[in-house]
């Protein structure tokens, strides 16, 4: 078969942060193509640059074997490349064929809705969707509306389909009917690319896979005739060796997470019935696939929000879920959250406001009336040296122009300044390098030496295999199993999608 | 950088904008004084065009410095610097305080309301009145505070609409019981002497102490305080500064009340030095300016002070040129809103940069 889209070499960097390096992806026509990886692998960021939403800084991008340039989603949508996002591109307010229209314009409105309303038609009855093009959109279901994006798509005419993460809003049946019926789009002559990260569909509806990982396409073979073991390893790499650090002691228990629930504003349930238990001195690890409540765990954990029912109690404080934050900072709970400049970080202010301000309250600073900046400028300095945070010209200069590895040894440096029992890191090293990433994960260490607690949540399964003496995997807003150190790479993988 | 498609490409090259990472404060500065000049340059072309050439513009602008004339600039300002000081304390914190006038019209009700019940003694009267003005002022705000926790009604709506609610009310205490039972005017009894803010010397209202003090005032809660310092974290990042245990929700209470204080005693000043009575329009018109001030101070109240005096600078200027000029109103208050766009575009060149690519 022919190939439809091919893209070679694409490069993309956002502010110095390498997203592709080189990555390289054909799809053929009649075919259902899966793009696997792990969270942050870069398989939007490619598809972006095939939609024309994302300007590549290197590489070359040709449809049907013709080298084409993309100067923006209305040339991609020109050259037959429909791409159906995650989030989806809806007016709410408006109806199915009012939405369609605005994404494939005619010059008048009102015969264009009588030609777009046909061409909905006709499309809905190949597909066997049940949409009407008169109904609002703000009326649909999720899975209504993916239907309404997937008709836009093809009434614009694409010949290649791009859908990403498409099932990670539907229940498992809508799931599995959407993929029949995209894979019987395939079979008519489309070519289909299936962004995932779910081992399963891949298995059971893509006639082909390219595996991504760290922004670079690593594999591209017939998942029918490879293993999910061979999949697996693909997708989250190979192991790499082990920091040094004593045997854990078997402290008593520090932390206990019980019967967690927590409901989405969305009425979606991410925690459901989380329970587990840390000992000081412990490591605990927490992995799964990514969308599986542990955001929302974390968040939690540092008080972000407020769960539904269940508690976290912590040893010779009792259960704080829902406590003030003072109360959590007294009982030295160490926050390092993912999303740094969301929840860690204030970026527009000094370097040292942001290592004084969890220490105000303390009267460190001075009092109410009078704050002592000297202390905060002078403590600043010594945290900046202590914690190797590089790039800093003064202690007066703005977070946000720190590195984000440098950025997260700030963050580390302030929470780690009184001595933490428990520490909740989310995604510590997301976006290091190699160099940042060793220095974060030896500070957790040495946490952990000191008799602290630590959660350690990641999606990045190397990280939680060489630190955690014990891992939980999570699924579905649940610890869906336990395993000690040293755990078996290939079960935890396993245990991650059986249940995704 | 954020690079998003090219906005167009016809031949010429296209135009790009790039988020700027950083800025010094002195090109900051450069880029809201060129555009400010740039604003009144615009309106001194309005002003020739409407048959006031430059040159007696700006012999007007001097003779406003002349001794008699800057008495009538210090008492204008006074209420001014107070407003501004009002709004930019809320602005600090992302609180769309645009219910000044209704705050400085509870400030004037409740220091009448001292005055007409005749509570305390003749020595502390003027404090007392200052007090219960601020009180007024402060309780009129802390009610949208209430809406918009309670029931999330949205800050902006519920201050400006409370405005009216504010001025009814007025009408109704102006046109019922505290009508002046003498003239009969909708307006309250004169204030008696000892209930004047009269004059320090110079032919100074001391109206203008209590600006100043209120700059003070303001200038440490922000500068110096731990409030201030809380008060950054909460504008730059609210999500992260409840994380890393500041009391956000105290903090916000007590910076969004002293913003009510200050419209309250500017409502205070207005009653007790320059019309010497409750009437119906002593709030008239201060919002527009108290936006306008923590707009050009960028939210500094000790820059606030300057751009206060230099705003009744331009409505003393503005008085004379109605008066001998024949100028209306509305042309000052277009001038006025001119350089506020004018700032106001000013801002969007500090946070990009604008590129020509060919």
């Amino acid at each position: 078969m022919a190939s439809a889209l091919k893209l070679v070499g694409i490069r993309k960097s956002f502010d110095g942060a390498l997203a592709l390096d080189g990555a390289s992806f054909e799809s053929r026509a009649g075919e259902v193509h899966a793009l696997l990886g792990e969270n942050g692998a870069g398989k939007s960021s490619l598809m972006n640059v095939a939609a024309g939403l994302y300007a590549p800084d290197a590489g070359s991008i040709s449809i049907d074997g013709v080298p084409i340039a993309l100067s923006g989603p209305a040339a991609a949508r020109q050259h037959g490349i429909g791409m159906v996002h995650q989030h989806f591109k809806l007016v709410k307010p408006f109806t199915v064929a009012e939405n369609v229209l605005l994404a494939n314009p005619r010059p008048h409105f009102a015969s264009g809705i009588r030609n777009i309303r046909a061409a909905i038609e006709k499309q809905v009855g190949e597909l066997k969707f049940s949409i009407d093009p008169d109904r609002r959109i703000e009326t649909m279901t999720v899975a209504e509306q993916q239907q309404v994006e997937i008709v836009k798509v093809l009434v614009g005419g694409a010949k290649i389909l791009i859908l990403d993460e498409p099932t990670a809003v539907l229940t498992d049946a809508e799931a599995v009917g959407l993929l029949e019926i995209v894979q019987r789009l395939a079979r008519s002559g489309t070519a289909v690319v299936l962004v995932t990260h779910k081992l399963q569909d891949v298995k059971r509806f893509a006639d082909a896979v390219t595996i991504m990982r760290g922004g670079k396409t690593v594999a591209t073979l017939d998942p029918r005739k490879s293993s999910a073991e061979e999949l697996t390893e693909l997708t989250v790499g190979q192991t790499l060796p082990l920091p040094v650090r004593t045997p854990h002691q078997g402290g008593p228990t520090k932390l206990n997470v019980g019967a967690l629930c927590y409901t989405r504003g969305d009425g979606r349930t991410m925690l459901n019935n989380t329970s587990f238990h840390i000992r000081a001195g412990e490591i605990y690890g927490i992995a799964g696939v990514s969308g599986n409540g542990q955001a929302e765990l974390a968040e939690a954990l540092i008080g972000a929000i407020e769960p539904s029912s269940g508690e976290i109690w912590l040893d010779g404080t009792g259960d704080i879920s829902r406590a003030s934050q003072a109360k959590r900072r007294e009982a030295a709970i160490a926050a390092i959250p993912a999303d740094r400049y969301t929840y860690a970080l204030a970026g527009s202010l000094p370097i040292s406001d942001n290592l004084a301000v969890a220490q105000i309250r303390s009267g460190r600073y001075g009092g109410l009336i009078k704050l002592d900046r000297a202390a905060m400028r002078r403590d600043a300095a010594t945290a900046v040296k202590d914690y190797d945070v590089q790039g800093v010209r003064s202690v007066g200069q703005k977070a946000s122009l720190l590195s984000g590895g440098n950025a997260q040894k700030l963050v580390i440096a302030r929470e780690f300044s009184r001595q933490p029992q428990v520490v909740v890191a989310h995604s510590p090293s997301r976006g290091l390098d190699a160099r940042a990433c060793a220095a974060v994960h030896q500070r957790l260490i040495a946490a952990r030496e000191r008799g602290a607690a630590i959660v350690l949540i990641s999606e990045d399964l190397d990280e939680v295999l060489s630190l955690s003496d014990r891992i939980g995997v999570m699924s579905r807003g649940a610890i869906v199993g336990e395993f000690e150190r040293p755990a078996d790479r290939q079960a935890i993988g396993r245990a991650m999608v059986d249940h995704g | 950088m954020i690079s998003p498609a090219p906005a167009a490409s016809r031949g010429l090259g296209r135009l790009t904008l790039d988020v700027r990472q950083d800025l010094s404060p002195w090109k900051q500065t450069a880029f809201v004084g060129s555009s400010l000049v740039f604003g009144l340059a615009i309106s001194l072309a309005i002003l020739a065009a409407a048959g006031i050439p430059p040159l007696t513009l700006a012999s007007e602008l001097a003779a406003v410095l002349t001794a008699e004339n800057l008495r009538g600039v210090l008492v204008q300002a006074a209420p001014l610097i107070l407003v501004g000081l009002g709004a930019s304390l809320a602005f600090r914190i992302g609180f769309w305080n645009l219910g000044i006038e209704g705050q400085m019209i509870f400030g004037g009700i409740f220091a009448a309301a001292i005055s007409i019940y005749d509570v305390g003694p003749q020595a502390t009267r003027l404090l007392l009145m200052g007090s219960a003005a601020a009180l007024g002022g402060a309780l009129w705000v802390l009610l949208v505070v209430f809406l918009k926790r309670r029931f999330r009604v949205n800050e902006i709506i519920a201050t400006l609409l409370l405005n009216y609610v504010a001025m009814y009310f007025l009408f109704h205490l102006l046109y019922g019981a505290w009508q002046d039972a003498k003239t009969a005017f909708p307006q309250s009894s004169p204030l008696r002497p000892f209930e004047r803010l009269g004059d320090i010397g110079y032919g100074i209202n001391s109206g203008l102490l209590i600006a100043i003090a209120g700059v003070l005032a303001a200038g440490w809660l922000i500068h110096l305080s731990r409030i201030g310092f809380y008060t950054r974290f909460i504008s730059a990042n609210p999500r992260m500064a409840k994380i890393v245990g500041v009391p956000v929700q105290a903090a916000t209470l007590w910076i969004i009340a002293a913003s009510g204080a200050c419209s309250g005693l500017a409502g205070f000043v207005n009653v007790a030095s320059q019309e010497g009575r409750l009437t119906q329009s002593y709030a008239n018109g201060y919002v527009f300016s108290g936006v306008l001030i923590a707009f050009l101070s960028r939210n500094d109240p000790v820059v606030v002070a300057v751009v206060g005096f230099l705003i009744a600078v331009l409505f003393i200027t503005g008085q004379t040129l109605q008066v001998f000029y024949q100028i209306p109103l509305t042309m000052v208050q277009m001038i006025e809103a001119i350089i506020v766009m004018a700032v106001a575009s000013s801002e969007f060149l500090i946070r990009h940069r604008i590129r020509w690519l060919r």
